[in-house]
């Protein structure tokens, strides 16, 4: 008989990998991992912040929520600062600077805000934020996850040749009547809600790592879209498959067993190269 | 009609001219030279004309409109190796999307009549039989040919072309030529072509202008391309060999073969 967090682990899986699977060829190609890495700690703030107001106005959540509109919030900033003229790199970077201050300070007044509250369940929250525990997931994740993830998956998949060509030929693009700054912002915007979706899964130390290695193994194996989708897509799939299943076995945290097979064999294709 | 006029028009970057007090117009169906040294504001007036640059004084009109307002007009090409080829697109793909953003915001799938307009388009540049070839595997010639292809398939009126013999090697640089004369006999554009080596161009210039910084010479082939101008910007060894009735430039970055047409 297979426990039933079991089942729902694997079944957030799926999701988490069929999300991230589509999404790093695209990260990959566009060139965001460091925009990807400064929108997942946009998350852990959004988080830091979610949980102060969730233990002001007791409702759990308000975690996920304030994450994700922080993460969109931060997203609009980075696409605006670019539309003034800021390099991508140095937009990410400014907005990122606030962002981390934000976060210690973030921490300060939970710490001070969790001293005269009931701060048990909190605690074990922000850690499941830090290093993911796909254990812990309820019915009620997992159909927030489904629900999202469907919505996600289909907008990124309406838009996946117009990704494509933003990240071909932005000027060719703007110049033939295409809305670059949209695509962009439509492009951040699902990066921001697909890491804030599955933060709690797959956890934010570990996240950039599961979001980016993917598709960049992908691109080492194959230059055919089909097969590059398909590659990224199998590669997740395995992995967190699999890294729940070692997990339940060892007591390793998933989202680190996953972490470490990703990196062995993108280092072992780079090897075998 | 004129196809593109400036009058007096001074390009800034951060308020500091690139180029500066430049006049000049072109007729439609007309091939304008462009010639100059490494950051002689080549690019500046081709981003300018095509909308990409608005920081600039002055009077600029492409077919009597603002150039933000004639952008439907204008197919401009870029440097094939400023593109980002990690990104797996084939040849038809590619030319596609010169027609695709027109109308909608969604383009999961390109309509049928794109990919045939498209194919016809790979044809005409003579890639026919490559549509399904990933882009990062054709040939520095065939990308070029290929983004000829994609601004084609927009129906312009007027080609913006950013150095397309650049990083080529010879035989490459005479097939570019060789589309650029088809499109200019056959659909009569309008174009405007960046070049460092005016050679493999020239049975296709109808004027040429030179310039460094400002407008150094403008006119038709034969009366700017002299030694005096040509030493002007490019220094004491540049000159003009007249060779069986066509002019060769020697710029410090040439390529002496011939091509069909006529001499000049």
């Amino acid at each position: 008989m297979i426990p039933e967090y079991l089942i729902r682990a694997f079944l957030a899986s799926i999701m988490v990998s069929v999300l991230l699977g589509m999404l790093s060829p695209l990260i990959n190609t566009k060139g965001l991992a460091f925009l990807t890495h400064a929108l997942f700690h946009s998350l852990l703030f959004g988080a830091v912040l979610g949980m102060i107001l969730a233990l002001l106005f007791e409702n759990m959540a308000l975690v996920t929520l304030t994450a994700l509109l922080v993460t969109l919030v931060v997203v609009l900033l980075i696409a605006c600062l670019e539309k003034r003229g800021f390099s991508s790199d140095s937009a990410v970077g400014i907005v990122a600077s606030f962002v981390a201050g934000l976060i210690v300070l973030g921490f300060g007044v939970l710490y001070s805000v969790m001293a005269d509250r009931p701060y048990f369940p909190l605690s074990e929250n922000i850690v499941s934020y830090l290093t993911g525990d796909i254990f812990l997931i309820t019915i009620s994740n997992l159909e927030a996850l489904a629900v999202g993830g469907v919505l996600l998956f289909f907008l990124m998949l309406a838009l996946y040749r117009d990704f494509l060509y933003l990240s071909f030929d932005p000027e060719g693009m703007e110049s033939y009547g295409g809305n670059t700054t949209a695509y962009l912002m439509v492009l951040y915007a699902i990066v921001g809600a697909i890491g804030a979706l599955i933060v709690q899964t797959v956890g934010l130390i570990t996240l950039q790592v599961v979001a980016i290695l993917p598709g960049a193994i992908a691109l080492m194996v194959s230059n055919d879209l089909r097969k590059v989708l398909g590659v990224s897509l199998f590669v997740t799939l395995t992995v967190q498959l699999s890294s729940v299943a070692l997990a339940y076995f060892t007591n390793i945290p998933p989202s680190g067993l996953a972490t470490i097979a990703l990196g062995i064999i993108y280092g072992a294709l780079l090897i075998r190269r | 009609m004129k196809a593109v006029v400036a009058e007096n028009l001074t390009i800034l970057y951060d308020g500091k001219p690139a180029l500066e007090r430049v006049s000049f117009s072109l007729d439609e169906g007309e091939t304008l030279l462009l010639l100059g040294p490494n950051g002689a504001g080549k690019t500046s007036l081709l981003k300018t004309i095509s909308c990409f640059h608005g920081e600039y004084t002055g009077r600029v009109e492409v077919f009597g409109r603002e150039p933000c307002e004639a952008r439907e007009l204008i197919g401009y090409v870029p440097q094939s190796h400023s593109l980002n080829e990690r990104v797996p697109l084939t040849a038809l793909e590619v030319v596609a999307m010169g027609a695709i953003y027109r109308r909608g915001f969604v383009h999961f799938k390109i309509p049928r009549e794109t990919m045939e307009r498209a194919e016809k388009a790979l044809e005409f540049v003579g890639l026919g039989g490559l549509g399904e070839r990933l882009f990062s595997q054709l040939s520095g010639g065939q990308k070029q040919r290929l983004l000829l292809a994609r601004a084609l398939i927009s129906d312009p009126k007027l080609l913006l072309l950013d150095e397309p013999l650049s990083a080529l090697d010879p035989s490459a640089r005479a097939e570019v030529a060789g589309v650029l004369s088809k499109i200019k006999s056959r659909k009569g554009l309008t174009m405007v072509i960046t070049t460092h080596d005016i050679n493999p161009l020239l049975d296709i210039g109808d004027r040429v202008m030179l310039i460094n910084k400002r407008l150094i010479a403008f006119g038709r082939p034969e009366e700017v391309l002299t030694d005096d101008v040509i030493k002007s910007v490019y220094g004491p060894l540049a000159r003009v060999i007249p060779v069986g009735g066509k002019l060769f430039c020697i710029t410090g970055d040439v390529h002496l073969h011939r091509h069909g047409g006529g001499g000049r």
